[in-house]
């Protein structure tokens, strides 16, 4: 049924530099079809896709919504807060009670890494990933790639630096395996005990000599072409991992001693919300550089792209 | 081979086998076996009513019933999970005649409850030893009655424990580990502990290394165990008690161990056999069945335990039995609960790596009288406690688990060999 390799999105991880730029020539599509007086296309006209979020979420859960009514499929919302899941019924039970109700693509956001893949496995729905703990996040990932492009044109050659809490960041992930099949190099920055071991991640063959780490934030922007300002994430912290948001701020927020070491055409991007003053400061966040207001219209464009093709690029029928 | 019938078969003949001699296998036409012992070949052709069965082997092996280490059934308070005749009809499937049963649910610290633990698994001729809690109720700044324990209790007629366990609870403080290894010595008995720090495992749930990192998922780095390691072997050293490590995972805790015993400590330890198969390279497919604590740790380490097998550092391999409930898997991974049954299938996911690496003589010894020997049970040599495994693929079932569990990360693998059947404690069970 899908018009790409993969039947359902779980993440950027494997998934082939033809299913990206698949996606990402679609997602261009529809972003043109988003600047016309008329936005609905009939594409996905007859299926059902539940949004399944089990973690608060509102501009993610809003994007995919505003993407599924833009292509005219029905949508349901199906939050915990809502659910009967808050009445102690199993993750596999609550989908097979919804599929029961003959859906065709599931959202899902999930705390638990994997449960994409699980729920697929234990459905016919077409499953796409809207976060799963701090895997993957392959939309937003795409999202960010389609800023990119549209920006600065091909990801092949580029260099990307991701700054700040990547231990438990799903779009870190999301990102570094999209845009190095894409052919960008991507350098971590961020405190170390908010970073992958380096020595550990370098057994991914795949990511040798496409991903480095730098401590020091200003040699980590300095030939970037994209840097990527990540939110600390306090919620899954569940140890000392920083002394301060204000020595973090200090050491790895984006300021205009920072910028001032990018190159003069370098785009400032962040997956928000953002904490303003933290890991952007709020002139950068919205000055120039800033491309944040396009990667959220680009969102709602790649997930019409992932809805559509996944579900068989009908529209070419 | 003939079909197992409903009535007890105490009396079989097993015919074309390969028979262990005790170096190496020997074609044998036949061995009958009578009420626990062997017989003459031609005992039932003078007494064909005692005769309860007959088992064409098609040239399988025959080799002595093997030992487990890591068991826990369960029973009393978890009894809705698995239960002792569910683990004792693993046991007979998978050829085990004896086990070290720990509880974790319910320590055993008094002899009340070493009655009621020895009650459960008595009656099936079966050999189990028992490792006692060395504190109240795991983890508390109590002392458990060590002494009565270790004696036994003629009264309630039970007898002692084999040693002292944690239940598999993270390392205590260390003032207490002190007091109660101190105590504890006067018994005698070896104190068995599964090295985890609490405080650097915290949440984590499985190794901390490249697949951790990429998988988003909480870790546990190696030096949780080997910080608890060390603490243990410092305490054995200065006040001279035995110890044992349940399940080691890593390297570096190997080496703490070979330092340890050139410094004169009494150490043992054993490693969990899905360490010897998997390393965390599985957890790529998010699956619950690979939930495992401690967790699978990466390629290097999965190495360094077969190397520690072969020179002698690991001295037995343990099955960690750990069933869990099919809804406590059927969850995203971090959300079920770790553990995996083995009982069954140990010897023939075992048998080829093991044997074609180490060889049969210490393959056999590694899964029968080393655990044993660390559990201080002694087999009746003339006692035929045998399990027969046959060279023939079998991919594992879910059906082929006691009780109705079947957490197996093996389940749907094919492997090399296949358990025909084992005749433990008088009786022959077809697995």
């Amino acid at each position: 049924m899908s018009a790409l390799q993969i039947k359902h999105l779980f993440g950027l991880q494997g998934v082939s530099k033809q299913d990206i730029r698949t996606i990402l020539d679609n997602a261009k599509q529809f972003r043109e079809i988003l600047e016309r007086p008329v936005k609905k296309v009939p594409s996905l006209r007859g299926l059902t896709v539940v949004n399944l979020f089990f973690e608060n979420s509102t501009r993610t859960r809003t994007s995919f919504e505003l993407a599924e009514k833009r292509l005219s499929a029905d949508t349901v919302n199906f939050t915990t807060a809502s659910s009967s899941v808050k009445k102690g019924e199993t993750l596999v039970d609550t989908l097979r009670n919804i599929e029961s109700m003959k859906i065709d693509i599931v959202v899902v956001r999930h705390k638990g890494t994997g449960v994409p893949k699980f729920l697929a496995e234990h459905s016919n729905a077409i499953v796409v990933n809207a976060g799963d703990g701090a895997h993957e996040h392959p939309t937003q990932g795409l999202l960010d790639m389609l800023t990119i492009e549209e920006k600065l044109g091909s990801l092949e050659g580029k260099k990307v630096a991701i700054i700040g809490d990547i231990r438990h960041s799903r779009v870190a992930r999301s990102n570094i395996w999209g845009m190095t099949t894409m052919g960008a190099h991507v350098t971590l920055c961020g405190p170390s005990t908010l970073v992958p071991r380096n020595t550990e991640l370098l057994q991914y063959p795949e990511l040798a000599g496409s991903v480095s780490w730098e401590t020091d934030v200003k040699k980590a922007v300095a030939d970037a072409d994209a840097v990527i300002a990540l939110r600390l994430q306090n919620e899954r912290m569940d140890d000392a991992l920083l002394p301060s948001t204000r020595e973090y701020r200090n050491f790895f927020g984006i300021t205009d001693e920072v910028l001032a070491c990018c190159k003069d055409k370098v785009i400032i991007m962040h997956p928000g919300p953002i904490n303003r003053g933290v890991e952007l400061d709020s002139d950068i966040a919205d000055g120039e550089h800033s491309v944040i207001l396009d990667q959220v219209t680009n969102g709602v464009a790649v997930r019409m792209a992932v809805l559509y093709l996944l579900a068989g690029g009908r529209a070419n029928d | 081979m003939t079909k197992a019938c409903e009535k007890k078969i105490e009396n079989v003949v097993l015919k074309n086998v390969r028979v262990w001699d005790g170096a190496k296998f020997v074609q044998k036409d036949a061995i009958a076996i009578a009420n626990g012992y062997e017989v003459e070949p031609d005992y039932f052709t003078k007494n064909p009513a005692e005769l309860d069965g007959e088992v064409d082997c098609a040239g399988a092996m025959v080799m002595p019933a093997l030992f487990a280490l890591g068991v826990d059934f369960r029973e009393p308070l978890r009894d809705d999970i698995y239960t002792a005749k569910d683990g004792i009809k693993a046991m007979r499937k998978g050829g085990f005649y004896g086990a070290l049963y720990e509880s974790s649910a319910n320590p055993v610290d008094d002899s009340e409850k070493l009655a009621a633990l020895e009650n459960r698994l008595a009656g099936q001729n079966m050999k189990f030893a028992v490792l006692g809690a060395y504190s109240v109720e795991f983890g508390s700044d109590r002392l458990a009655e060590m002494l009565e324990l270790a004696e036994g209790n003629e009264d309630l007629d039970v007898k002692g424990v084999a040693g002292f366990g944690d239940g598999n609870a993270s390392i205590p403080h260390n003032r207490f580990i002190r007091l109660a290894m101190e105590y504890g010595k006067m018994t005698g008995k070896r104190f068995f502990f599964q090295p985890m720090d609490k405080t650097l495992r915290k949440s984590g749930c499985v190794h901390e290394g490249a697949y951790s990192d990429m998988m988003g998922m909480k870790g546990i780095p190696r030096i949780a165990e080997t910080i608890a390691a060390y603490t243990v072997l410092e305490n054995a050293r200065f006040l001279q008690v035995p110890v044992h490590f349940k399940q080691v995972t890593c390297g570096e805790t190997l080496d703490l161990i070979r330092d340890a015993r050139k410094k004169g400590i009494d150490v043992t330890c054993d490693v969990d056999m899905y360490h010897l198969l998997f390393d965390d390279s599985v957890l790529t497919s998010t699956d619950s069945a690979f939930h495992l604590l401690p967790p699978l740790r990466a390629a290097a380490d999965r190495e360094a335990l077969l190397k520690g097998l072969e020179d002698g550092t690991i001295n037995a391999i343990s099955v960690n039995h750990t069933p869990v409930l099919r809804q406590d898997k059927q969850v995203n991974f971090e959300d079920s609960v770790p553990g995996a049954v083995s009982l069954e299938v140990a010897l023939p996911a075992l048998w080829k790596l093991l044997s074609e690496r180490f060889g049969e003589a210490k393959t056999i010894e590694l899964l029968s009288t080393a655990p044993a020997k660390i559990a201080g049970v002694t087999a009746d040599e003339k006692l035929m406690n045998i399990v027969v495994l046959a060279d023939k693929p079998h991919t594992v079932a879910e059906s082929d688990f006691a009780g109705h569990v079947c957490n197996s990360p093996l389940v749907g693998t094919e492997l090399s060999t296949t358990i025909v059947g084992s005749y433990i404690g008088g009786v022959w069970t077809n697995a």
